[in-house]
């Protein structure tokens, strides 16, 4: 009969990790961890006692992770874990989110260097004041200088149109020419050519 | 007309020198051109002769809408208004306006696919269209106001529920660069002075009718539900321009402009714009601001909401409050347009003494919308602007005004950016008042001329953007290349085609959009990235015919060519693609006459070459390659000496180019010599009797 019972409170707990993952992404939220496992221990989902948790708990987590398709996990580079529902976010935009915490500088690199490959276009420094980076001006433009002096990025240029708006890009993928070229455009022609 | 749904059934004739009116069987005479741009050129093959010109009474002027108008199809508002182009340089030829806003529907719903106007009247009148009564009505009275008080006076006699198309000052004084304006915002560009010349001021419709469709209920729902489902933002731009919880893209750029913490905030009650989620249907309207993406982010604090044609869930003409210009110029503190008309106050401005994103930019707009939109002005897809400031900054302004004209304006305003310049110029322009204000009204072409410019020169500047016969590019080789290059040679005037661009800029990354490409026109190599061009194929051919014909498709069926054809998606599980057999599905399910997507294209080529026999008979010449596709100097050269064919450049080769409008006619089935149908061209699409008369008048290769 405990049996039983353990086995019911343990799909119930289950359950509602999923839940509670899924609700964050609905909201445009990573969840960690931690505060899954905390938010659980406040519900009393785990059969440890005292209710804290524990070792238990976080294998359960990993194992709704496991067995539900839409539910994944994003490792930091500090070794800490965090997760959302592919059903209400793109592995993209939670990576944005993961880096926008743990790696801020290399979240600026990496949407220039994807831009720059992808599409080919550079990118206006102002988006990243835009959600959900949430950054001032003042403060991507220090993230930029301090960019500057590090080797890593050492390939994030910046280009300036004739309205004065700086664009980043990387030089793996774009010349100097064709960046200035493309950035006019976004910022000046294509308004004056709608 | 038995058994057939989509088409009203009937055209409404009036004729303005006799005041009366008929109707025709729209069917009868019509039904292979469809509808809208289609029936416009029949009319004009049919009726006007070569050697009519616009202002006369012969020449015809029609509003024409298509089946799919007033059936509730998204974006199916659109009035195609043909005419003999009176900024057509040096010869007037036939081509079309296309207004939105709600006169396609309510013209519809009074039981018309078209309304035909002939003849002048012998003194300024009205148009009264409330369902079968027709009629003719003093507008003496209205005659020298402008198009608001125009709009205003009528619906207080025909009701709220009526649609007004108005001219202003502009047209009554026979401005060849001027609008009739419905719905506030609507302009079909360069009508006006025909509806001057015919002494019409203003058409008012009140429909209390509804259109029946062919098919089955449930499965019409279901495919307006389907075509919802896929639809992005303005111009089909299927990528949001800033990271979405559900995106997998973003590109700046993009006029999907809706994000978390980007508010309406000039509304009563400051709305989020927010995540839009394209499969919620129900917040597709919030995905677009075009005063943000002409204007810059910080018209976002000045938005009150998004407006638009009827049955159009996009609302680009963005409504914007802005209170400091009612006191500063003494208008209205709301105006609403979008691209190009919106921009046009602020446009004939080098600078601002606040920067091009700046505040004075914005009143500026505001200015010229409330200018423009009551004297029912056209700037021709700006180039009224970039003359005049050329003109100006050139000296030719100063050389070509006696002293005590030139001193009549407040240059120095105008250098400075200051929008109080514009009640200096723009009425004055709608009045022809003086020799600039009478110049900068007949169009470019006919300004060069008139100030003994050699076209040539407008032709060599790139920063003009002017193209040929009076008229800009549009959508050319900054944004597509060959296929830009050859979208811009068959028109009277600005091609006015956005099939291509929308593509092209939807924020797809390219090797997503070369994988569409693929599916759509045979090859990956159609496409190319933005200014990194490759050689001329055959598959940019098809790319430039699909575009040109789904343009005339669109205009014919009422659908908005600034949307459709929805050839991608924003849906991730369909692999991104749009599906560019809507429009054969929806004319099928509407009208009950069942066409697939390649019989469908055969009905626009059919449209579309109606127009190029048009062409070819009033220029008198079957020689259009070297007489009238040409091609401006500047495509031909770079200012920083960069080859074609490199990475950053729009440049093009001429030697390619001489290919590319090979492969092109050859796609056409037109002769490769002198750029002219083949009579074989014309029977493959049941136009017989067009190539016998052209056959009569020597004019088939």
């Amino acid at each position: 009969m405990n049996a039983h019972n353990d086995r019911a409170k343990a799909t119930e707990a289950a359950w509602v990790l999923g839940v509670m993952i899924r609700q964050e992404s609905k909201e445009g939220r990573l969840i960690s961890a931690s505060e899954i496992l905390g938010r659980a221990a406040d519900q009393k989902l785990f059969l440890t006692p005292g209710g804290g948790p524990g070792e238990e708990a976080a294998n359960l987590l990993r194992k709704v992770v496991g067995e539900n398709e839409d539910l994944h996990e994003l490792a930091a580079e500090d070794g800490s874990r965090s997760y959302y529902s592919s059903l209400f976010m793109t592995e993209v935009y939670a990576r944005i989110l993961l880096q926008k915490q743990a790696a801020p500088l290399r979240l600026i690199a990496d949407i220039v260097r994807q831009n720059s490959a992808a599409y080919p276009r550079p990118v206006p420094l102002d988006l990243f004041t835009q959600h959900p980076f949430d950054l001032t001006l003042e403060e991507v433009m220090n993230r930029v200088k301090q960019m500057s002096a590090l080797i890593e990025y050492k390939d994030i240029e910046p280009t300036t149109t004739s309205t004065s708006r700086v664009f980043l890009y990387s030089t793996l993928h774009l010349d100097s020419e064709y960046a200035a070229m493309l950035a006019e455009w976004l910022d000046v022609g294509q308004s004056e050519n709608p | 007309m038995a058994g057939y749904g989509g088409w009203a059934g009937k055209v409404l004739r009036v004729d303005l020198s006799t005041r009366r009116s008929w109707t025709e069987d729209t069917l009868e005479k019509y039904k292979d051109y469809v509808g809208g741009t289609g029936i416009g050129y029949k009319v004009i093959w049919d009726e006007v002769p070569a050697g009519t010109t616009p202002h006369d009474p012969e020449n015809r002027l029609i509003f024409a809408v298509g089946p799919l108008a007033g059936t509730g199809v998204p974006c199916s508002s659109r009035t195609a208004v043909t005419t003999l182009w009176p900024t057509c340089w040096p010869k007037p030829l036939v081509a079309s306006g296309n207004m939105g806003g709600q006169f396609a529907t309510k013209l519809k719903h009074a039981g018309y696919d078209a309304l035909v106007i002939q003849g002048r009247a012998d003194r300024p009148v009205w148009l009264s269209i409330i369902d079968k009564r027709v009629e003719i009505q003093d507008a003496r009275r209205l005659w020298g106001h402008g198009i608001r008080r125009t709009t205003e006076a009528i619906s207080e006699i025909m009701g709220a529920d009526a649609v007004v198309a108005a001219i202003g000052q502009a047209g009554e004084n026979l401005v060849p660069m001027s609008v009739a304006v419905n719905s506030v915002s609507h302009a079909a560009e360069g009508i006006g002075s025909i509806m001057g010349s015919k002494n019409l001021k203003a058409i008012g419709v009140c429909g209390s009718g509804s259109v029946r469709f062919a098919g089955d209920r449930e499965e019409w729902e279901k495919l307006i539900k389907y075509h919802l489902s896929l639809i992005g933002a303005n111009n089909q731009h299927v990528v949001p321009n800033s990271p979405q919880p559900w995106a997998e893209y973003h590109a700046s750029g993009t006029r999907w402009v809706a994000a978390p913490k980007r508010i309406w905030g000039a509304a009563p009650r400051p709305i989020e714009s927010g995540t839009c989620d394209p499969h919620d249907m129900n917040r597709i309207a919030y995905r677009s601001n075009n005063a943000v993406v002409y204007l810059g982010e910080s018209v976002w604090q000045y938005t009150v909401r998004g407006n638009g044609c009827a049955s159009c869930p996009i609302r680009c003409h963005t409504i914007i409050k802005v209170p400091s210009v009612s006191e500063k110029y003494g208008i209205p503190d709301m105006g609403q347009s979008t691209c190009v008309r919106l921009q046009i106050g602020s446009l004939f401005f080098k600078e601002f003494p606040d920067g091009r994103r700046g505040k004075t930019n914005v009143e500026a707009c505001m200015v010229g919308m409330h200018l423009a939109d009551d004297l029912g002005l056209w700037d021709n897809y700006g180039q009224l602007q970039r003359d005049f400031q050329k003109l100006y900054y050139d000296g030719f302004i100063r050389k070509k005004l006696g002293e005590k004209e030139f001193k009549s304006y407040s240059w120095d305003k105008y250098e400075k950016g200051d929008p109080q310049f514009l009640f200096e110029l723009l009425p004055r322009i709608a009045s022809k008042e003086g020799e600039l204000g009478t110049a900068l009204g007949v169009g470019t072409g006919f300004l060069l001329e008139r100030w003994s410019i050699p076209e040539d020169l407008w032709r060599t500047e790139k920063e003009l953007n002017y193209w040929k016969m009076g008229h800009p590019k549009h959508h050319s080789t900054e944004e597509a290349g060959q296929c830009g290059l050859l979208i811009n040679l068959p028109y009277n005037r600005d091609p006015q085609c956005h099939s291509h661009s929308n593509f092209i800029g939807n924020g797809l990354p390219l090797s997503v959009q070369k994988g569409l490409a693929a599916e759509l026109w045979g090859s990956p190599d159609a496409l190319d990235g933005r200014a990194a061009y490759t050689p001329m194929n055959p598959s940019k051919a098809k790319m430039a015919k699909w575009s040109l014909l789904r343009k005339e498709l669109h205009d014919s069926l009422s659908l908005c060519n600034w949307m459709a054809p929805l050839s991608a998606s924003p849906l991730k599980e369909r692999g991104y693609r749009g599906d560019d057999s809507l429009e054969s599905k929806l004319y099928s399910l509407a009208t009950g006459d069942k066409k697939d997507r390649q019989e469908m294209d055969q009905v626009a080529e059919r449209i579309f070459v109606l127009h190029r026999a048009l062409t070819i008979r009033d220029m008198g010449t079957k020689d259009m390659r070297t007489q009238h596709d040409t091609i401006p100097e500047w495509v031909f050269h770079d200012k920083a000496g960069k080859a074609p064919f490199t990475k950053g450049t729009t440049v093009m080769d001429r030697s390619d180019i001489k290919q590319a409008i090979d492969m092109f006619y050859d796609e056409m089935g037109w002769d490769r010599t002198s750029g002219a149908p083949t009579s074989q061209a014309y029977r493959r699409l049941g136009m017989n009797e067009v190539a016998e008369d052209l056959k009569k008048r020597k004019l088939l290769p």
